[in-house]
């Protein structure tokens, strides 16, 4: 059995319950056998043993077997309330007294228990507000009994008593037993209401220990109902031995339930590894989830796949950042590649984690009464680790591939724009330009006979047309493709970029040899483009552009001494370098904390 | 001036080489690409050649390296390199260990025919002549201490001139002045910048353009 959670004080506390368990039988079989007013002797001390000692033995049990609720100490305080209830036998006064007050104690703890099943812990206010009713009942109602109650010739004297009033005494009788009543319904009600509103995977969980509760609140209010239309005391008797063989049978339910769910455990993990095999093998038509949600009986199950960081759309950096495991080292997604949310605690719903070799798979999202089973779902989840892990490489891929395609998407995009780009600045320059000067040559060429001074005049004019032409084009190009970058590779081309920057840039350690092209010209752009935004935004005195040839990936840094705050989702720059690298399965990071300058980090792959 | 032209555009090989024998120089050679250029200018050697930098086989830069190994193989035939666009770094690898017959300009540079043949008759002579865009790209890098910030503006652009391989005549010219004052102007240029004097027009612009160099020359 599973002991997580078991403190060593819960383990001491279940220690003493242990022996206070033992101390109350011991002191039922003398108080019992040495009393003068307690027969018949036998019955009573067969009843008072078995069910004090089996609620005292399941409870500990319980409570062993999950320390975080507090049903198994709630199990064991009936158990020992049950033992309180020998003190009546007593002949001492006062031990006979107090063993009449605690008496119906054990009613209300088991009221309790059972509303706090399987978590031992009351789900609204108004079952709170019951539980105390219940428990004053229970305690004042005794009480008020004894004080008004006339002394019992056969019985120990009652020390409590103040006046015997037999009227008053009647009055508070019909009260607790109106009370009494009122509670046994209450607690049926609540008990039923508890099992309707439960899911279907709770009610597999809730059913034994429910059903014989509900069952013993009912007999009570049964035999509640009998004394007040005065019944035959042979009808009675019936009412409350088949009142008190139902209590007595809670803890066996509940060890049956626990039996039952083991077996259960056992068929329903046999089952799932049959029907994954069958999937596997093509057979069936079930699927993974529904495959796992036949064997932990949990029709809304959802699986959830975990997405590692640096997993798709982006290889992992050169640095090797492999093995995080914080939740920030990735995500969740469905089977589609949608990112999804865990639930919250709390919600009704859970989540059961399951790794294979130590590492995280998936999560099984499932309705909450499973977290009372782990071990089920532990079981089953070790069972699917290999099936769950063969689908989460499914949805990574797709993932992959969404992300692939809104990439190829935007890079189409980027190649669009820049195309409309450069149609607009040929149109506005270059050719608006020649437009003039073939103009100017045409009127020169009228007039070169009749006024040959003006003629060489607008010839002049041409020219300069024709220079500032070139210089556009020239521009132009330079921003397309620098030659340079091809006929030198990317230290040059780097350098010359540097030099025509607008503040010091400092180059360092550009390899020499050339990379593969598609490789240089990512690069040179990322260099172009970190340039221009911190000659636009960062206020930097100077910038630094670093390439370094790293276990197989250029790694481009150009970092600036600016502002810093840069966003990477702001603007289009970016964005589209993000995509001309991903083509190249490169990364871009870039780090701007506020005031402490701005550094772009390119990975690119040279695979050459 | 005896000329070889390699310009794989014939057009603009023909329009250069009939603009040169008006100006009453003489093409020996044309050709169409870096290996034509080598065998010819071995085999005519001329005073000069004009040589543009994207070329066949390659169409990359084969024309500067062409240029650079005649520098090497035929250390007396003057070059002039012409290119779409001009970069810092070609000019430092051409000019290298001496700026003695040495050109760099933008194929632009052509249009003005008068400037252009001066450039020739300059650089054949065994003078240089480095664009003024490559020039403008020395003195505006940033820098950080950057010395020239202790210049005036009239002796940024004198050193923009000197760089450029004009002789004191020419920048007197160009600035309207006279050539004392622009004497006066480079002496105080040498002296802010702690360079040595220097006779020839084409030893100012290897000073120069070596005090401007790039980080990695």
């Amino acid at each position: 059995m599973s002991a997580a959670g078991l403190t060593p004080a819960k383990r001491a506390a279940i220690t003493a319950i242990g022996f206070a368990g033992l101390l109350g039988v011991a002191w039922t079989i003398v108080a019992v056998l040495t009393s003068s007013h307690a027969s018949p002797e036998w019955l009573i001390l067969t009843l008072l043993l078995t069910i004090g000692s089996s609620f005292t033995a399941t409870g500990m049990y319980a409570w062993a077997r999950r320390p975080d609720s507090w049903f198994g100490l709630q199990l064991s305080a009936v158990g020992l309330a049950w033992f309180a209830t020998a003190l009546a036998a007593a002949d001492d006064d006062l031990l006979f007294t107090i063993g009449v007050l605690v008496g119906s104690l054990y009613a209300a703890v088991i009221v309790h228990a059972l509303l706090g099943f399987p978590t031992g812990r009351l789900r609204s206010r108004g079952e709170r507000v019951f539980v105390v009713s219940v428990y004053l009942l229970c305690v004042v109602g005794p009480l008020l009994m004894l004080l008004v109650t006339a002394p019992d010739p056969d019985l120990p004297r009652n020390v409590l008593l103040v006046d015997a009033n037999d009227r008053l005494a009647d009055v508070v009788d019909a009260v607790l037993r109106g009370g009494s009543l009122a509670a046994a319904v209450g607690a049926t009600i609540l008990l039923v209401l508890r099992w309707r509103r439960a899911t279907a995977p709770e009610r597999r969980l809730l059913a034994p220990v429910l059903w014989s509760g509900a069952a013993t609140t009912a007999g009570l209010a049964l035999s509640l109902t009998g004394q007040l239309l005065n019944l035959p005391g042979g009808v009675l008797n019936v009412f409350d031995f088949a009142g008190l063989f139902v209590f007595a049978s809670i803890p066996f339910a509940f060890v049956t339930g626990i039996v039952r769910a083991n077996l259960s455990r056992g068929q329903s993990v046999g089952r799932l590894v049959a029907r994954l095999g069958d999937a596997e093998a093509g057979r069936g038509a079930a699927s993974l989830r529904d495959a796992l949600a036949i064997a932990l009986h949990d029709r809304s199950l959802a699986i959830a796949y975990w997405m590692p960081a640096g997993g798709p759309g982006g290889s992992a950096g050169p640095a090797g950042a492999g093995g995080e495991r914080d939740g920030a080292g990735g995500r969740y997604v469905d089977a589609a590649g949608q990112p999804v949310a865990l639930p919250e605690p709390g919600s009704g719903r859970s989540f059961t984690e399951v790794e294979r070799e130590g590492r995280r798979v998936a999560a099984i999202v499932h309705d909450a009464s499973l977290d009372e089973e782990p071990e089920l779902v532990r079981a089953a989840g070790a069972a699917a680790a290999l099936a769950l892990e063969n689908e989460r490489l499914d949805a990574e891929l797709r993932v992959q591939i969404a992300e692939v395609r809104a990439s190829r998407k935007r890079l189409l995009e980027v190649v669009t724009r820049e195309r409309r780009r450069i149609e607009r600045d040929l149109h506005d320059g270059a050719q608006q330009r020649l437009v003039a000067l073939a103009l100017t040559l045409g009127i020169a060429e009228h007039q070169v006979a009749s006024d040959p001074e003006q003629a060489q005049a607008l010839i002049r004019e041409a020219r300069d047309e024709a220079r500032l032409a070139l210089e556009e084009l020239r521009e132009l190009a330079r921003g397309i493709h620098p030659a340079i970058l091809t006929d030198r590779g990317l230290g040059p081309a780097l350098e010359a970029l540097a030099s025509r920057a607008p503040l010091p840039v400092e180059l360092a350690d550009v390899p020499a040899e050339r990379l593969p092209p598609p490789v240089e010209g990512a690069a040179y752009f990322v260099v172009a483009e970190a340039l221009a935004n911190v000659a636009k935004y960062a206020a930097a005195s100077h910038a630094e552009v670093i390439v370094q040839r790293v276990n197989g990936h250029a790694v481009v840094e150009v970092r600036d001494d600016g502002v810093g705050g840069a966003d990477p989702e702001a603007g289009t720059g970016l964005r589209g370098l993000e995509d001309r690298l991903s083509a190249l399965d490169g990364r871009l990071a870039v780090f701007s904390p506020s005031g402490r300058g701005t550094t772009i980090r390119a990975e690119i792959p040279c695979t050459s | 001036m005896r000329v070889v032209i390699a310009e794989d555009s014939v057009l603009l090989r023909e329009g250069i080489a009939r603009l040169l024998e008006e100006a009453g120089h003489e093409v020996v050679g044309q050709a169409g690409d870096a290996e034509d250029l080598v065998r010819k200018v071995l085999a005519h050697r001329p005073d000069i050649a004009i040589v543009d930098v994207r070329m066949p086989p390659t169409h990359t830069d084969d024309g500067l390296r062409a240029a650079l190994e005649l520098r090497e193989r035929a250390p007396d035939v003057c070059v002039l390199v012409l290119s779409q666009y001009v970069e810092e770094r070609y000019a430092h690898e051409l000019i290298g260990g001496g700026a003695a017959g040495v050109g760099y300009l933008l194929k632009d540079r052509v249009a003005d025919v008068e400037r252009f043949v001066d450039a020739v008759g300059r650089v054949g002579e065994g003078g240089s002549a480095l664009d003024p865009e490559v020039v403008a790209q020395l003195l505006g890098r940033r820098r950080r201490d950057d010395p020239l910030e202790g210049l005036t503006p009239r002796e940024r652009e004198v050193l923009g001139l000197m760089a450029e391989g004009r002789s004191n005549r020419a920048i007197a010219d160009e600035l309207v002045v006279t050539e004392r004052a622009v004497e006066k102007h480079v002496t105080s240029i040498f002296g802010k910048l702690d360079l040595p004097p220097a006779a020839h027009d084409h030893r100012r612009v290897l000073a120069v353009l070596r005090y401007l160099g790039a980080p990695r020359p």
